[in-house]
Parts: C-alpha cells; structure tokens; sequence
C-alpha cells in the first residue's frame, strides 16, 4: 500500500514505473477510509493489471466504489486508442449493460401511504425476480432480433413505453454497433423469455421517497420535488448478457497468442479494435446492451402497470421517466478531437452540462446519475460536472461498493430478521428468498454518502437530490 | 474427494482436491448440485438425465467449461444436478459425460464461471483446482 501516492485531496495514484508491465499509471478516486477498506483485498493490483493493456490512454481510473472483481475490478475505467488498443469483455462484465432507471410518479410519498403495501405487492407480482425461466415477455426470433438491433424503439407498436422514455435514455437505448448475428445461438436462447424480467443478486425495484433537494436547478429539470414517490429500477441483460461475455472471454483467451498479447489475468482476455474478434464483440456487446435497456423500458411499463391497477390511470399516465443509464458497456465516445473506447465496469458516464449527448431539457443542469444506496439506505441522484471530462472520461463512481461476502453477511443477520427491522424502518419488503434478502443486508456494502461525497469533492458530478426506500421489491 | 466454497466479497471460488483428473470434474459436479440444491424448493423432484459435452485447450478450461454447461443447464432447462454417471475425457481433451438430477426452479445464482485465477494442477497426493464464479 506504500506504493499508492496521494495526488490531491480525492485522488491517489500507483505509477506507471511500479510494474515493468504497467503502461499508464494506476489513479483511484478515493478517500483515507475508503482506501482501508481495500487494503485487504486485490482491487489494487486488479487496477495495475488494467494499465497493462495494450493501447490504454491516459491512466487506468477507479471510483471509490472500488471493490475487487475479476479482470478490471468493479469500479474500473479505462480508455483505449481503437488506432492500436484493445477491447476487453472483461473490462465490461458478465452484466452487460446492468444498469439503473429513476421513474418520478406524479404523487406524493403521504398520498400513496395507505396504498404502499398493495403497489408494493402488485409490483412484486408483475416483475419476475431471480428464479423461473418464464414469466418475460415472449419474443419470437424476429422480434428478439428488432429488440437486439433497435433497443426499446423495437417495444413501442407494443404498446410498451413511450417515445419519451427512449430520448430520456442513454444512447436513446440503443448502441449502433449492435449486430444480432455476432450473439451465439445459446445467447439469444438465454434472451428470449427473460425480457421484462428482475433477476437476482443485487437487482431490485425501490420505491423511494424524494428527501431532501440539493441543487433545486437540476432538481426542477429531473421533475424532482420533495416529498414526491420515485421508483429506481436495477437490472441489467440477464442471461443473455452473461453469455455474450462468457463466449468472448473464451474466444479472445484462445486468440491471445494470434494477437501477441500477453495478460496478468486471464480474465482481462481482450482483442485488438480493428480486428475480427474487436468487432465481433463490439457488435456482440450493443445488442446485449440493447437488450438491457429494453429490459428495463419493459420492467418501467410494469411499475406503471402496477400503478395503474392500484393507484389508477392518471398516476400511472402521470409516472415520468428521469433518465436511464448503464454502469457496465464499453462505448466510443470523442475527447480531446480523438475518439475512444471507454470501458466502464461498474461505473456511470456523468456528461456535464452542455454536452451534446444527454437531452436538451437537462443541457443546463447535466447529465442525470444515480447512485444506489444499500438496502434501507438512501440512493442519491447526481447531475455530471465538467470535471468529469477532464479528469475521469465523464464518468462517476456507479453505487455503494459491496464489502462483506455474501456468506458474512449471511451470518451477521438472518432474512426474516432483516425483514423485521426493514419494516420497522418504514419500508414494505417483498423478495422471494429470506436468504437472498440477508445477503444483500445494508452493512455488506459501504456507505453511500462517503462514495458520493468523495466525487463530489472530486468535481465528476454533484448531488441533487437524496431519496429514502419506502418500499423494495428484491430478485 | 475434497470440495470447498470461498465466498470473497463479490465472487464465490471454488476450491477442489481429488486423487485424479476425472473425480475432479465430478467432485465440480457435487459442489454446484449443493450449491443450487440448498437454494431450491425440496419438494420439486422430477429426476431427469443431460448429455454433457465440452472441449478445451487446457485441462484447466475445461474444468470451467464444464461448470458453464452444467451452469447454463441450470439457468435454461431448472436442472439441479446431482450425480455423474458416467464420464470420460479423451486424450484431445474433448469432454462426455452423462449426468443426472432434478429439474426444479433453482434460482438464477451463477452468472459466469470466469477465468480468474483459474487452476487445475497435479501435486503430491493427487490433483487439485480452483475456479471463481461470478454470482
């Protein structure tokens, strides 16, 4: 850990002359306490092995969320030269495109008490969670083909989502590189009947409470006020997504010496942009990352479902989209006149004000970001700063950061217990599994507020606003 | 024959001993059925039977190869599995194997098995190897 130089009050740095293999330095967003907590783990030295891929620009970058992974660690960020750089699955994660979409609901958290109980339960029965195989919205090869090349676009003749949502998407849903046939047949077979659905792990539904505004701008353009119910969405590509990773990491492995690259990790396997196998993945990669987005388009027609059978047709009509964004992809975006490959693996792109990709109703206020809380914890909604183009490749940090094994955790407290004191708090649980529920206890992850605080002070994006659970639908 | 689940804080390693190179991959077997059986519904008992084939550069990889196809089995047919009836595993390291379980509604816990700190290697009483699954 003596190797890690602070360079300024947020940001610290393992230089390139560390390791005779590193290319860049290693940099990490961070404070004194969050980097004891990673001093007993390897997200360091997974953070070193990033700066060792070829074509890499600038430094390898990690968030304060950091925690070890496998490759990149999660938190991770780096930029490579499509001139001469590579492209790594890894670098993106099995949950392509696993993300988080922010619903406002034109009520306020007082009016919707006496209903909590049955929208939270209503939501719970139209959002399939972990386990099944049914439940998603059926698509034929066809339309799973339109969903895999266009994102939600492909769900509006459906009657899913409005044309709204998709400008208030990231990428308006849809990467352009997307091509279905680069996905192997067990991919799309893993897609088909999971669109719409939650899945496990750390994925969820909140119903939260907007409770406290800190940046009353931004908080008037996002339609935020306090008091106000908002819904988070956490899910990402499922099986599908899994699979297009697990099919180039084997492929990209076997390619390595046709390349003439050699890894600290087998699990950074990764091949150049310009080549077949680059492409391929990139292609591979849109339309799983498509298919989130359109996974979570779906999940928000359900919320509003939900709303309109407990709450009625004007609440439901009345549910805005805030924003939608991805915390694993890998995408081409232009800095300093070059374009790059940022690969963010838990990690989210905070564009600042002005720039030309997020919607013209937030140009002056930023790029919307949300930040997760842990269970029973508050989330926080963030807006992108100018500073995170110069310094981290517009991005921020993604949510809490786990740092308890799921076994621990599991040990430390029992579901039904959890449960209890979850109530207690004010918030209407549903989760299938008490033993799902306990591993994902809130002090398994840090805190939030120490995350946010420190890009914050960073300058890569400012909170707007603080939402407390008021209700949890898990997976 | 040996198995071990090590939980870090956002993967699950598996760890393996065994006296040769096939009760390896049965033992892998045993491991993911105790990991997906504790976790599904007891009642649910409909035993049926999966043709398992895989094929890698390495032994290694293709212990993880293994995993995958029982783990995707899992994921897309509700396959819990319980015991390897019969296994083999050529000199061109092409895998075949029959294996058998229950088809119930376990729950969708195993993303990936990855290539992380992948091992699989011969020493002093027999073999061992390790293999990191992101859950």
């Amino acid at each position: 850990m003596t190797k890690l130089r602070k360079l300024d009050e947020t940001l610290w740095e393992i230089p390139a002359s560390e390791r005779a293999d590193m290319r860049v330095p290693a940099r990490l967003f961070a404070n004194p306490e969050i980097i004891d907590a990673i001093r007993e783990d390897r997200s360091l030295d997974q953070l070193e092995n990033v700066a060792t891929l070829p074509g890499i620009v600038g430094a390898a970058l990690a968030m304060p969320d950091i925690h070890q992974g496998y490759g990149f660690p999660v938190g991770g960020l780096a930029a490579t030269d499509p001139s001469d750089g590579v492209v790594s699955p890894g670098g993106v994660g099995y949950d392509i495109n696993c993300g988080v979409r922010l619903l406002v609901m034109p009520l306020s958290a007082d009016e919707l008490n006496g209903r909590k109980e049955q929208f939270v339960h209503e939501l719970s029965r139209r959002t399939p969670a972990g386990t099944g195989r049914e439940g998603g919205l059926e698509l034929n090869g066809a339309q799973l083909e339109r969903v895999l090349r266009d994102g939600p676009r492909a769900l509006l003749d459906r009657g899913i989502g409005t044309e709204r949502d998709i400008e208030r998407t990231e990428s308006g849903g849809r990467l352009e590189a997307a091509d279905p046939d680069a996905l192997s047949p067990r991919a799309r077979e893993r897609g088909a009947s999971q669109l719409g659905t939650l899945g496990s792990g750390n994925h969820f539904i909140e119903v939260q409470r907007v409770e406290r505004i800190f940046d009353e701008g931004a908080a008037q353009a996002y339609g935020l006020r306090t008091g106000l119910v908002t819904v988070l969405i956490h899910s990402g590509s499922r099986g599908l997504g899994h699979q297009v990773c697990t099919d180039f990491v084997k492929r990209m492995d076997e390619a390595l010496p046709r390349h003439g690259i050699e890894l600290a990790d087998r699990q950074l396997a990764c091949a150049p942009i310009d080549s077949g196998d680059g492409r391929a993945y990139l292609a591979a990669m849109a339309a799983a990352a498509n298919f989130a987005w359109s996974n979570r388009h779906t999940l928000a027609h359900s919320v509003r479902e939900a709303a309109r059978q407990v709450l009625g047709a004007a609440v439901a009509d009345g549910t805005r989209l805030v924003y939608d964004v991805a915390h694993n992809v890998a995408k081409l975006e232009p800095y300093d006149g070059r374009e790059l490959c940022v690969h963010r693996k838990g990690a989210t792109r905070a564009f600042p004000p002005g720039h030309p990709e997020i919607p013209a109703e937030y140009g002056s206020a930023g790029q919307p970001v949300f930040i997760p809380g842990s269970m029973g914890t508050s989330s926080f909604v963030l807006a992108g700063r100018p500073a995170s183009m110069e310094r981290s490749f517009g991005t921020t940090c993604h949510g809490a950061g786990r740092l308890m094994s799921r076994t621990r955790a599991r040990k430390e407290i029992g579901g039904k217990q959890l449960r209890r004191q979850l109530e207690e708090k004010g918030i209407t649980v549903r989760c299938g599994s008490n033993r799902g529920l306990s591993e994902e206890a809130p002090f398994a992850y840090k805190d939030v507020e120490v995350v946010v605080d420190v890009v914050e002070r960073a300058g890569l994006a400012a909170r707007v606003a603080q939402l407390r659970p008021i209700g949890v639908v898990k997976g | 024959m040996v198995y071990r689940w090590v939980d870090h804080t956002a993967e699950l390693e598996l760890q393996l001993e065994a006296p040769t190179e096939e009760a390896v991959f049965r033992e892998a077997l045993a491991a993911l059925g105790g990991l997906l059986g504790e976790r599904t519904d007891a009642d649910a008992r409909d035993p049926v039977r999966h043709e398992v084939h895989a094929s890698a550069p390495d032994l290694a990889t293709l212990l993880a190869e293994w995993l995958s196809e029982l783990a995707y089995l899992a994921e897309t047919q509700g396959f819990v599995p319980e015991r390897v009836d019969s296994l083999s595993i050529d000199s061109s390291l092409d895998l075949e194997a029959s294996v058998s379980g229950r088809r119930a509604d376990p729950p969708h816990l195993i993303k990936a098995v990855t290539y992380h700190r992948l091992e699989m290697r011969e020493g002093g009483e027999g073999w061992r190897a390790r293999v990191v699954l992101d859950v």
